[in-house]
Parts: structure tokens; C-alpha cells; sequence
């Protein structure tokens, strides 16, 4: 192989390896600081791709579930037997789960219970997996032209599988759980206990407990919190399991990996409006101020010292509709 | 001496067949970043760009030049998704590494050949995983990647180095051909 290679000793290249390793250094700290150069070139090529990938997906989907199953096909009689007991289980659990929530609606019409926020959710097709190093991803195809944006949450029919980061004009990044950078706020039930769910490319992210005084049982349910606004909260995500060194994990109940078909929620909280600096919590409750006794003339020699002027009691009226669109 | 001129002088396609490795480069960068999975993501995808690198960077240097490689990484790196310039910087690194040591590595035949693009591919994956880990240890919060997918790229990078190779040594002897200095 070495006598096949004629080395060329002299290279004229046009820029010195020095200022080269030095534009990638800069590019790496550009990278950090201006991510959204980098983002827009994504997207652009991610557009370009998305015919080809389109066309390529149903193969590959078929040869990929080809190659999932052949581990199975020596258990489908098993297998067909649990699925039918789990659906006949299922069954009973659905019906149950309309009564309830039926019965769930009532309660919150006769406590004038503040509503869920309407959410739109757009259907989306997985066109694009990618498993790299410092980035698990899918990629669909529904993009700013679909109303999709960044922060989104992205689920499938057991549960939430990731978070929308980077928009084309058709298709759409996602940032899956079990990645390095995913982080969402969630709890965990049934003792609502506040967590931080953190991805490290592993199948099962991790759970870091916002108070190290309660305890966790293997199995339970672990869901988002809707903190910071960004998730709405409740979405399904996984169950909590140990890790084996003290510590706690999540089984997602996604798969991300065989997922073709998605739904991204477009959930957008109206922002809450502060109450005013001056207004006291007695005022903000609806409450009048009792007004202060009457000085005595004979108290009053010099100019009565100036009260500040309360600020007018605002009775909970709702926002305008310009408030609760935004 | 003009016949000889004739026979020398590559031909008027001098500068189109001068961007193949620069091509190559791109091309392997875009085949490896398509983002379609045949395994359901269990095994990551090669860097097939790093073998024009490595491979032109010992045979015509004066084609792989250290812009072409940074062009390369670039593209690796807006294909691949990953944080923006950390195969960028590992791409130039490695050709620095390699472009130093230029002799050693061209020397390598058969198997040990294999094992010189095998350092090489471990040094590009090296730079990586500390420029990721670097920025990991410097924000507040944030955990230090995990080693075992970086393992696993370097692990498929040099699996498909033998076919990459063959293919790109190729295209060498058909169109690019050795440097006119060498012949």
C-alpha cells in the first residue's frame, strides 16, 4: 500500500495550518456564542434533504422493523397471549378513565376550576433519526410553515419523546430526552415530588430530585411539571427506575427509536401579568383599606403629613382578549 | 519539449479534477450525516470524511490543503447537528497530526496502515470529546458527555475505513493522480 502512494512533499497550500487550526478555534467559540449561524445552515440543508429523505423513509422504516423483529419471531404465539390480556386490561382501564373524566370536568365547573390551556397539536411524520456522538435527533417534517416552533414538545402515542429545537420552513429538528442537553422540569408521582430530568445519551435519562429528603418507588409515574412555562404540564413521559448506585433514572414510555408518526403540542402560555408594586396583598384580594382615624383638630398644628394615595383596587377581571391571546 | 509539456501538464480539467478530494471530503460528510438509520440508532454513523482527509493529506497535500480540511469540518459539523466547530477544530488537528507526521503514516501497509488511520480517527475523536467535555465543564450544570458513543463512532469510523479507502484510492489513481513533482 506504502509503494502505491507517491507522497507530494510540497504543499502549496494557501493558508497557513496556524491560522487554519486558529479560524477553527474561533469558529468553535463563534459556535457557542452565535449558535443561530449554524442553526440556519441546518435548517436550510435539513429542507433541501427532506424530498430525498421523504422518498427513502418507507424502505428503510420496513427494512428497520425487519431487523427489529427477527429477535421475535421465535415468541409471537407468547406474545399474541399477553397482548390480548393486556388489551382486554386496557379495555377496562379506558372505560374507567371516561367516567373519571367525565366526573373530573363536573368538579372543575362547580369550583369554576381555572381550565387546561387549548392546545393545537400538529401531526408530524418522522422522516430522519440521527445517533451522534454529542446529539440524538429525529427529524420531521413539519417545519415554520406548519406553525411549528422551537421548545414545543413532541410526543407519540405512549408518551412525550422530545423537545422541538430548530425550525425550517418544512421540516423540524428534535432534541430527543436521552440527549446530553435535555433537561425538563417534571413530577413525579403520586407524592407530586419536584424533579429535574436530565439527559446523558443513555436509554434512560436521569433523575435528579429537587429535594433530597423524599424517596422514590421504582414504577412511579413521572411526568412533566409545566414549570417555566415551556411544557405544558402532565404530559406522560415515563416511570421512575433505580440506576443501581443510589440513584434514579426514568424509563421513558416513548420509543424513539421506532416512532414514525408524531405530534408536536403547540402550547403557549399567556404570560401573567405582576400586580402592581404598590398594591398591597389585603388590596389585591379584593379587600378595601380601612381608612385611618380622623386626626384631632387640636393634633394638627403644622400641614397633615401626606398620605400615599392607595392604588385602586382592580376586582379579579380577567385580562383583555389581547392578554389571553398572547 | 512541447510534446513533453503536452504529456506533463495535466489536462484542461487540471482544476476540476484538483477539487475531487475537496468533493470526496463533502460527499462522505453528507452519505454519513443523512439522517435515516438502518439499526433503530444502536451503532452511530462513520466519519467517512475523515479518510479523503487522511487519505489526500498524505498522497497530495498540495489538493488537501488545511482550508479544504476546515471546509470539511465544517460541513461534518453543520450536517451532523452537533455542537457548531468541534469536528471542524478536531478535522484540522488531525490533519495537523497527520501532515506532521506524514512519513510515518505513508509508510504504513496493509494492516498496520489500517492501525495508522485507526490513531489518526482516535486523535479526531479525542479533540472532540475534550472540546465538548471542556465546554460540558465550564457550564454550571452540565455533565460530562458520555464516552462510550464516541467509542463507538471511532469504532465504525475505522470499520469502514477499508472500504472508504479503496474507494477513494480509486479515484486517486483513475483521476487525480500523483503530484506532477512526484512523477
Amino acid at each position: 500500500m506504502a509503494n502505491a502512494w507517491k507522497i507530494a512533499r510540497k504543499s502549496n497550500a494557501q493558508l497557513p495550518l496556524v491560522i487554519v487550526i486558529a479560524l477553527a478555534v474561533v469558529l468553535v467559540l463563534l459556535g457557542k456564542a452565535q449558535i443561530g449561524l449554524f442553526d440556519r445552515a441546518r435548517a436550510h440543508a435539513t429542507d433541501l434533504m427532506a424530498p430525498l429523505l421523504e422518498k427513502v423513509r418507507a424502505p428503510v422504516a420496513g427494512f428497520d422493523r425487519w431487523i427489529g423483529s427477527i429477535g421475535e419471531i421465535f415468541s409471537v404465539y407468547e406474545q399474541n397471549l399477553k397482548l390480548k390480556e393486556e388489551n382486554a386490561r386496557l379495555r377496562q382501564w379506558r372505560n374507567v378513565a371516561i367516567v373519571l373524566q367525565g366526573r373530573v370536568g363536573r368538579y372543575q365547573a362547580l369550583l369554576h376550576a381555572v381550565p387546561d390551556p387549548q392546545m393545537n397539536r400538529v401531526l408530524a411524520r418522522v422522516i430522519g433519526r440521527a445517533s451522534r456522538p454529542f446529539l440524538q435527533t429525529m427529524i420531521l417534517d413539519a417545519g415554520r410553515g406548519n406553525k411549528v416552533l422551537p421548545g414545543q414538545a413532541v410526543m407519540d402515542a405512549r408518551g412525550m419523546i422530545g423537545r422541538v429545537y430548530l425550525t425550517g420552513q418544512r421540516t423540524s429538528w428534535v432534541i430527543l430526552l436521552t440527549d446530553l442537553n435535555s433537561r425538563i422540569p417534571v413530577t413525579v408521582a403520586p407524592r407530586n415530588v419536584q424533579a429535574m430530568m436530565t439527559g446523558d445519551n443513555t436509554a434512560n435519562p436521569v433523575l435528579n430530585l429537587v429535594s433530597h429528603t423524599v424517596t422514590l418507588h421504582a414504577g412511579d409515574q413521572v411526568t412533566s411539571s409545566g414549570d417555566g412555562g415551556l411544557l405544558p404540564a402532565g404530559l406522560p413521559v415515563g416511570t421512575v427506575m433505580p440506576d443501581g448506585a443510589g440513584g434514579w433514572r426514568v424509563a421513558l414510555l416513548a420509543d424513539a427509536a421506532s416512532s414514525q408518526d408524531v405530534e408536536i403540542l403547540n402550547f403557549s402560555k399567556p404570560p401573567e401579568a405582576p400586580p402592581a408594586t404598590a398594591q398591597l396583598p389585603a388590596e389585591a384580594a379584593g379587600l378595601k383599606p380601612q381608612a385611618p382615624p380622623p386626626p384631632a383638630a387640636a393634633a394638627a398644628p403644622v400641614a397633615a403629613p401626606v398620605k400615599p394615595k392607595p392604588a385602586p383596587v382592580t376586582p379579579a377581571a380577567p385580562a383583555s382578549a389581547e392578554d389571553v391571546d398572547r | 519539449m512541447a510534446s513533453l509539456e503536452r504529456t506533463v501538464t495535466p489536462s484542461r480539467f487540471r482544476y476540476l479534477i484538483a477539487t475531487i478530494p475537496a468533493l470526496c471530503g463533502l460527499f462522505g460528510a453528507i452519505i454519513a450525516n443523512i439522517p435515516i438509520s438502518l439499526l433503530g440508532g444502536l451503532v452511530p454513523a462513520p466519519l467517512l470524511a475523515l479518510v479523503p482527509v487522511y487519505f489526500w493529506c498524505l498522497v497530495r497535500p498540495d489538493l488537501m490543503t488545511p482550508a479544504v480540511a476546515l471546509l470539511i469540518g465544517m460541513a461534518e459539523d453543520v450536517l451532523s447537528g452537533g455542537p457548531p466547530g468541534i469536528w471542524t477544530l478536531a478535522f484540522v488537528l488531525t490533519y495537523a497530526l497527520v501532515a506532521r507526521q506524514r512519513d510515518s503514516f505513508a509508510g504504513l501497509a496493509g494492516l498496520a496502515a489500517v492501525l495508522g488511520f485507526a490513531a489518526a480517527a482516535a486523535f479526531a475523536c479525542a479533540m472532540a470529546y475534550f472540546t465538548v467535555a471542556a465546554f460540558a465543564f465550564l457550564t454550571p450544570g452540565a455533565r460530562l458527555p458520555p464516552v462510550a458513543p464516541i467509542l463507538g463512532e471511532l469504532a465504525m469510523t475505522v470499520l469502514f475505513y477499508a472500504p472508504s479507502a479503496l474507494a477513494v484510492k480509486w479515484l486517486h489513481h483513475k483521476l487525480v493522480g500523483a503530484s506532477r513533482g512526484d512523477v
